[in-house]
């Protein structure tokens, strides 16, 4: 924890500009081509996306994941400290747990291995009508299938008419069509809203 | 009892118009129905308008004179037909929607079989009867206290009165009234970076999603795992709480030891 802490305190001064440069070539200018010339190999055209995995957590070794795609594939998965972890919000790599459902992207390894750069447990992303709101969830219409929308204190943010997100909710109305993106909870119906668009 | 009896037929022959004009004017939601997995696919839509058809009869039948016994019992067995074909549906084919009357997507439900059981239960009543309804008298207003409770199973009629009593009830006390809070969400931020010169800056470096971020005093901070010339790098924005102009936000790219690589809003402000 402390090093997360050192890490955070150095990465806010370099960001803030207290802290110096490495060295002066490092303040050349960065067209956008030199970095793009650095990125991974591409999927060839008709082929699966070698660099992206998605998929049932099925078990988990360690950072270790194994992932069962819809199509059948099986994907082994790595997770690093380097890898971002989308669960309802960023979090940390020990929350990616058996049973979850999982998008990543990363490298693919020679050995056959993922080494995942970014992961997103969960994550959904539905058109809805709001047909009820109560203190234990709104109640969500995606095309006939009922979904149950969780408010998390905290986490839950609204956008109303693609204004700048805020925590506050009381402006979602019953009848109103929306967008969420949100978490499953896995073998529900239910799940735990990250941001509702709607109109009010 | 006799003259309630006598009332029934106007009700049911009123819903099975109502029940029949649906499937004349959508007959497309017979493919939403079980009937495909019931029929086969290319039966589908002329059985839903047969069955539409038989509906328009019965109800002519019930509501025009003479009044004779086997129109309840033609109603009897069509409702029973539907019940029957209600359960099958929900057992069978849980996604498939009702197709009772007019376009809904909703599967199934337990109000759509109540509401196939109390027309059961009506048109059983109705074959008690000795009378037509037009000579039940007072018997017809117990209609509309049936009238409303078919209604209220009725989904298709839900957005005509349930949810403007559920718009009503929130407007009196919403459930979400103390959520405001000066927070701001992170996905307000992230939107902030992705349009601000900084994150053009090194766009084509960052190669995950949000890995970390933190609030201190008046910034908030956001990580990215990056690449800078083949080395493991992050790239760290500085999103200031108070000035919400884009060119306010910082990066700088900071590599494994802790050394800052690059930090474009620096070339900028030093020209």
């Amino acid at each position: 924890m402390t090093s997360t802490m050192d890490r955070r305190s150095l990465l806010s001064r370099a960001a803030l500009g207290a802290t110096g440069l490495v060295a002066a070539t490092a303040m050349g200018s960065l067209a956008p081509e030199t970095a793009f010339a650095a990125t991974q190999q591409f999927a060839d055209a008709g082929q699966p996306d070698p660099n992206f995995a998605e998929g049932l957590i099925m078990g988990r070794n360690q950072d270790l994941l194994q992932v069962q795609g819809s199509d059948g594939r099986l994907h082994r998965i790595q997770l690093t400290g380097v890898t971002s972890v989308w669960k309802l919000r960023p979090t940390t790599i020990d929350q990616a747990r058996i049973g979850d459902g999982l998008y990543a992207r990363g490298v693919l390894l020679p050995d056959g291995i993922l080494a995942a750069e970014a992961i997103w447990v969960n994550i959904v992303n539905l058109t809805v009508a709001i047909t009820a709101i109560g203190r234990n969830g709104v109640q969500l219409d995606h095309h006939g299938q009922k979904v149950v929308g969780h408010v998390q204190s905290g986490t839950t943010a609204a956008v109303y008419n693609g204004t700048p997100a805020v925590s506050d909710l009381s402006m979602l109305k019953v009848g109103r069509h929306a967008q969420v993106i949100g978490a499953w909870r896995p073998g529900t119906n239910e799940i735990d809203i990250a941001t509702i668009y709607t109109s009010n | 009892m006799g003259t309630l009896a006598a009332a029934q037929p106007l009700l049911i022959g009123l819903l099975l118009l109502w029940s029949s004009y649906g499937k004349f004017a959508d007959p497309q939601q017979a493919d939403r129905t079980a009937l495909p997995r019931l029929v086969g696919d290319s039966r589908a839509k002329p059985v839903y308008q047969a069955v539409a058809v038989v509906e328009a009869l019965i109800a002519l039948a019930l509501l025009l004179p003479p009044s004779w016994a086997i129109e309840a019992f033609a109603a009897v067995a069509l409702s029973a037909g539907f019940t029957g074909f209600l359960v099958y549906s929900k057992v069978v084919v849980p996604e498939a929607s009702c197709g009772c009357a007019g376009k809904s997507a909703k599967p199934v439900g337990n109000r759509a079989i109540a509401r196939a059981l109390l027309l059961l239960a009506t048109a059983g009543l109705a074959t008690t009867a000795s009378t037509g309804w037009w000579s039940a008298g007072a018997g017809v207003l117990v209609l509309v206290v049936e009238a409303v409770a078919f209604a209220m199973l009725s989904a298709e009629l839900d957005r005509y009165w349930l949810l403007p009593l559920r718009r009503f009830r929130i407007r009196l006390s919403h459930p979400y009234a103390g959520t405001a809070s000066d927070d701001t969400p992170l996905v307000a931020t992230q939107r902030r970076v992705l349009l601000s010169p900084a994150y053009r800056a090194v766009d084509g470096l960052l190669r995950s999603d949000i890995h970390d971020y933190w609030d201190d005093e008046d910034w908030r901070f956001v990580s990215y795992a990056a690449r800078y010339d083949g080395r493991r790098a992050t790239a760290v924005f500085a999103v200031p709480h108070q000035d919400s102009t884009p060119a306010a936000i910082r990066v700088a790219v900071v590599d494994e030891e802790g050394l800052t690589l690059y930090r474009p809003t620096m070339l900028a402000t030093t020209g």
